[in-house]
């Protein structure tokens, strides 16, 4: 019996072997040279969910409606930066010609850019396609004078606040660090709320993003004008201490260092936070009944600064933007696409049907979009500020930052060894000789 | 018969009680209700956390992070399994897991069994370095081998296949599979090959009618590790199989998280049901967890 | 026949004692053909995969338009390594870690066996139920432990709080000491199955025959455990000793998920150092470097564990 059993299994596997290298259909056979002028031209998207609502479906009905010539076909990739980053250099610097276009973050021009994983669009695109973007996304999106991503959707961080607690408290919405501070302590000692302040300070990309909102409202920079990195400066120790003292005062729970955008989120819709620094998905999370407690209790304003500066606070740059393989092999048709996807209908839908914050200035300072929801109404008045994401040696930076930022926070090191630790990784992570 | 002093030294206590012990049969039946009631809280304690991951599969997203956390569903729901293969497609990538998994399993089994035979018991040269050298073939990290291999797949054209996977499944649960199966080869006893020889048998008998059959924990060991190994990748199966014909339930799986959200329920309900084909696999094989070599086929 | 039973059981080595002869030739080349099928699909998948990674070890990489390009540059790659503070680190971490679990795991995966050892009714599901904390997909398992250790809506925190063991919640992720410790349980809840199934599978190679003798002899519960059970469960100890480091080293999913390396760099394993050179900063040199130091590492301690699990005092009564 066991005999049999074995030569039956023999069989099989020979079988299944013969039947999956024959069956499977292969992908990458080469497809004819000779393309017939009216023959549709697919181009392969590579992209993550953005909404979960049908954004990128949307924009491919739009785009094929205006090229009758080109199908774009999705290649779903998870919405996680790191994996995603590490598929797509796989396969790009493996020389493949799939992708075609590739969705991808802020922070990959540097990378990209430097391991020929991405097609320089200044090299394929006249100057006045780059003028219809909102300032400083372009720049966001360069390295060494060559812009490698054409800007999707924006996102910046907000400051999400509960409306019900601040009229409960008779207290206006702040427009300081220190009120907000302040703030959170009062209203968890009147036990209004469990917890005060939350954000994101795990040991993560967020933190960096985090952190040079507080950088800057100190006044402070990651490198100097000559590059040279200036974590220990003044204006550092002033952001970081703030940061710990959250934690330290109770106005924030110590939970946050292990808190990223997911955790933040989380506590805020429980209703369990009485502030909450997050992007603009936010608003719409926080809104939605089978996600939130707190439906028609949030309101939303741009981060604050430190007393004494005035005006609006830093927030930090994120969201996407459109890259081309470089060796794909409809580059025509690809910047079809980017052209088409960047421009006002595209984005002026984005904005309207899916809440995504444009890239394109026209849309973005359109009154018809402001009117929309709260987020995009104050987008404008925010401060933008970059992550020092125009290096090849970026992911070494951040990490420096976020690893020795998220140790001071923890209470692991003090705040000064922490920056200063920080400083001396961030001059070893210029060079290209460094683990 | 469950003894626990006979469970501790290793023994499966299966001699009859003698004239001493049937005199307090009441102190056998305490003895081996104590060794159920070990068993059954060693299995409780290993179920816990899967325990909690189930439950939250049947919970709405808004009590999934309620605080304090609910141990029971208060509205039981079976949302969370319908967005995983309705909205998701999982159907499909169960699909795939299966084909690849079952048939990299299947060859394994066959391939090693033979090689492991071949390595435990006959006359061959350079046992110890081919050992050591498919040890480090097994240690090799897979980050520093996906950058070549999807070139090699690459121009073999087999990128979005089912050989793309199975293939180097294959290849790197086999140093595994082969450790595994000598191990437990080596452990039979040479009586047994040269009792079958002097019968008269040639090796082909030896093997698959003697040798084989008392073996099954070694194959079912091997069979489970490649199956659970090919069953739970992630990266290759990321890298090589983008096309959503040809994905697998790990990508799939990590598919429905969003950038800022890491629906939980959803996820769980993927994988309690992904646990499910590896269960029944293993409940229609448990005939081959225990062996042979004691139902007499030793003699002195 | 006495050279027979010298050879019954036999440790690491594997090397039968059949004398030469004009047979044993033909055994041979049957092995030979026997072995060909494994080999050959090994070597062929895994050869130009894992030359081409030492390769890229030895030079110095650029990622061109057009490929890769070498630069050979010897041992430039490891010296970055070795001067690295961080690797230092990283493998500290890795060692302890692999040390501290597979010991835990040794211990209860052995307990677990010995319990699965008995020919109850139901142990096919028993055997079933043992196995699934193995058959959860990594990373799916990593984010279940991140949630069920999360430091305001985690479950633990809830049930050790209700059992009043802890006042207040317990910042599980978050702490240095603690944070390793969590990973460690996550890490022992899964891989345990594992050892159990080769330490099982092992147990049921010794014959009932030996323990009757024992128990004849008079051989107390610890005396047949240690003259009977452990000496020839060695080579199954050996194995999942060897493979629970190997896999060990490997450390990746665990950390990445539930604490990113954190808090600071305590958690940080060798595996991510390797994982964030080649694909965050595309260091593909220094990045294969680690790598291949991995595999040396393992090996030679797969060695030493090999040799030490030999030279136990243990003797075989028949």
């Amino acid at each position: 019996m066991k005999k049999n059993r074995m030569a039956l299994l023999a069989v099989l596997a020979t079988g299944m072997f013969a039947v999956t290298a024959c069956a499977s259909p292969s992908q990458s056979a080469a497809a004819p040279m000779v393309k017939k002028a009216s023959a549709p031209v697919t181009i392969t998207w590579s992209s993550g969910t953005v909404t979960g609502t049908g954004l990128r479906k949307t924009m491919i009905q739009l785009f094929e409606k205006e090229n009758p010539g080109i199908k774009v076909q999705i290649l779903q990739q998870p919405t996680n930066t790191d994996t995603t980053r590490a598929t797509l250099s796989t396969q790009i610097s493996g020389g493949s010609t799939s992708p075609d276009v590739f969705m991808g973050d802020v922070i990959w021009p540097g990378q990209f850019g430097s391991q020929h994983l991405a097609l320089p669009l200044n090299k394929y695109l006249p100057k006045s396609f780059f003028s219809r973007f909102a300032p400083g996304l372009v720049d966001g999106a360069s390295y060494q004078g060559n812009v490698y991503g054409a800007p999707w959707y924006a996102d910046a961080g907000f400051l999400y606040y509960r409306k019900d607690l601040l009229q409960a408290a008779h207290l206006p919405v702040p427009t300081t660090w220190e009120q907000v501070q302040a703030d959170s302590l009062k209203l968890v000692k009147m036990h209004k709320v469990k917890y005060g302040f939350v954000w994101e300070g795990s040991d993560y990309e967020g933190l960096t993003c985090d952190w040079m909102e507080y950088l800057s409202d100190a006044g402070g920079q990651v490198f100097n004008a000559k590059g040279q990195p200036v974590m220990d400066s003044s204006a550092a120790v002033k952001a970081l201490s703030f940061m710990r003292g959250l934690i330290t005062s109770g106005a924030s729970p110590a939970a946050v260092t292990t808190f990223q955008e997911p955790q933040a989120m989380n506590a805020f819709d429980q209703g369990d936070a009485a502030f909450l620094r997050n992007w603009d998905y936010a608003w719409s999370n926080s809104q939605t009944p089978n996600q939130s407690r707190v439906v028609g209790k949030v309101g939303v304003v741009p981060l604050p600064t430190f007393a004494g500066q005035g005006g609006t606070g830093h927030a930090c740059i994120g969201g996407w933007d459109i890259y081309i393989n470089p060796h794909s092999k409809h580059i025509a048709q690809d910047l079809k696409f980017i052209e088409f996807i960047t421009g006002y209908q595209a984005e002026y839908t984005m904005a309207s049907k899916f809440s995504e914050i444009p890239t394109n200035y026209a849309v973005q300072s359109d009154p018809k979009v402001k009117d929309l929801n709260p987020v995009l109404a104050i987008v404008s008045k925010t401060h933008l500020v970059g992550r020092p994401s125009q290096t090849p040696y970026y992911a070494k930076v951040s990490q420096a930052i976020y690893t020795n930022i998220n140790a001071a926070l923890s209470g692991q090191v003090s705040v000064k060894s922490a920056l200063a630790q920080a400083n001396s990784q961030l001059k070893s992570a210029g060079s290209s000789s460094s683990l | 018969m469950s003894d626990p002093a006979a469970i501790l030294s290793g023994g499966k206590g299966r001699k009859p009680p003698s004239p001493r012990e049937s005199m307090s049969r009441r102190n056998v039946i305490v003895k081996k209700t104590i060794g159920y009631v070990v068993l059954v809280l060693m299995l409780l304690v290993i179920i816990a956390p899967f325990y909690w991951m189930v439950v939250t599969s049947f919970k709405g997203n808004l009590e999934i992070s309620n605080i304090p956390p609910t141990l029971f569903p208060h509205h039981p729901i079976l949302t969370q399994y319908e967005q995983a293969f309705g909205v998701y497609g999982f159907g499909v990538y169960f699909r795939n897991s299966i084909i690849v998994s079952v048939s990299a399993t299947i060859v394994v089994i066959l391939f090693a069994s033979l090689a492991s035979y071949a390595i435990a018991r006959l006359p061959i040269r350079g046992k110890a370095p081919l050992m050591v050298g498919l040890l480090a073939i097994s240690t090799f990290p897979q980050v520093a081998v996906i950058s070549p291999l999807f070139i090699l797949l690459e121009r073999l054209g087999w990128l979005n296949s089912y050989q793309a996977l199975i293939i180097p499944y294959v290849a790197f649960n086999l140093p595994f599979a082969i450790w595994v199966m000598r191990t437990y080869f080596v452990g039979i006893p040479k009586e047994l090959d040269e009792a079958a020889r002097v019968d008269g048998a040639n090796l082909f008998t030896t093997i698959f009618r003697v040798i084989l059959p008392l073996a099954t924990p070694g194959l079912f060991t091997g069979g489970v590790f490649t199956f659970v190994a090919c069953w739970t990748e992630f990266f290759f199966a990321l890298t090589f199989n983008n096309d959503t014909a040809f994905r697998t339930i790990p990508v799939g799986i990590a598919l429905f998280s969003g950038q800022f959200t890491i629906p939980y329920g959803t996820i769980f309900a993927g994988s309690t049901v992904a646990v499910a084909p590896i269960v029944i696999l293993v409940l229609i094989f448990q005939k081959w967890v225990v062996a042979g070599l004691t139902a007499g086929a030793v003699k002195g | 026949m006495a050279a027979s039973t010298d050879c019954l059981i036999k440790g690491m080595e594997g090397e039968t004692c059949m004398r030469v002869s004009k047979l044993d030739r033909q055994y041979a080349m049957a092995g030979y053909i026997m072995m060909a099928p494994a080999l050959l699909v090994i070597a062929l998948v895994t050869i130009f995969p894992i030359g081409y990674s030492i390769w890229m070890s030895l030079n110095t990489i650029q990622s061109t338009f057009t490929g890769f390009s070498f630069t050979f540059s010897g041992l430039t790659n490891y010296a970055i390594v070795f001067a690295n503070q961080q690797f230092w680190q990283a493998l500290e971490f890795t060692v302890f870690y692999a040390i501290v679990t597979v010991a835990v795991e040794l211990v209860l995966g052995l307990l677990v066996a010995l319990a699965l050892n008995q020919p109850i009714r139901g142990r096919g599901v028993a055997v079933a139920v043992m196995l699934i904390p193995w058959t959860l997909i990594t990373v799916i398992s990593a984010q279940m432990w991140a949630y069920i250790y999360n430091g305001i809506y985690g479950v633990l925190n809830y049930l050790l709080m209700q059992l009043h063991i802890i006042g207040a919640p317990v910042l599980w992720l978050g702490t240095a000491g603690l944070a390793t410790f969590a990973m460690m349980v996550a890490d022992i809840w899964k891989t345990t199955p594992f050892v159990t199934m080769i330490l099982l599978a092992g147990l049921q190679l010794i014959p009932e025959d030996l323990y009757e003798a024992a128990k004849i002899d008079g051989a107390s519960v610890w005396k047949r455990f240690w003259h009977v059970t452990f000496p020839l469960l060695r080579p199954s100890l050996g194995l999942a000793t060897l493979f629970r480091i190997l896999q060990a080293f490997g450390l990746f999913d665990l950390p990445f998920v539930l604490t990113g390396g954190g808090p600071g760099t305590s958690t940080t394993s060798i595996a991510m150092l390797a994982y964030r050179a080649i694909f965050n900063d595309g260091d593909y040199g220094p990045g294969t470097a680690v790598a291949v130091t991995t595999v040396g590492i393992v090996i030679i301690l797969a060695l030493a564990s090999l040799k030490a699990l030999r030279t136990q005092v243990g003797e075989v009564e028949s």
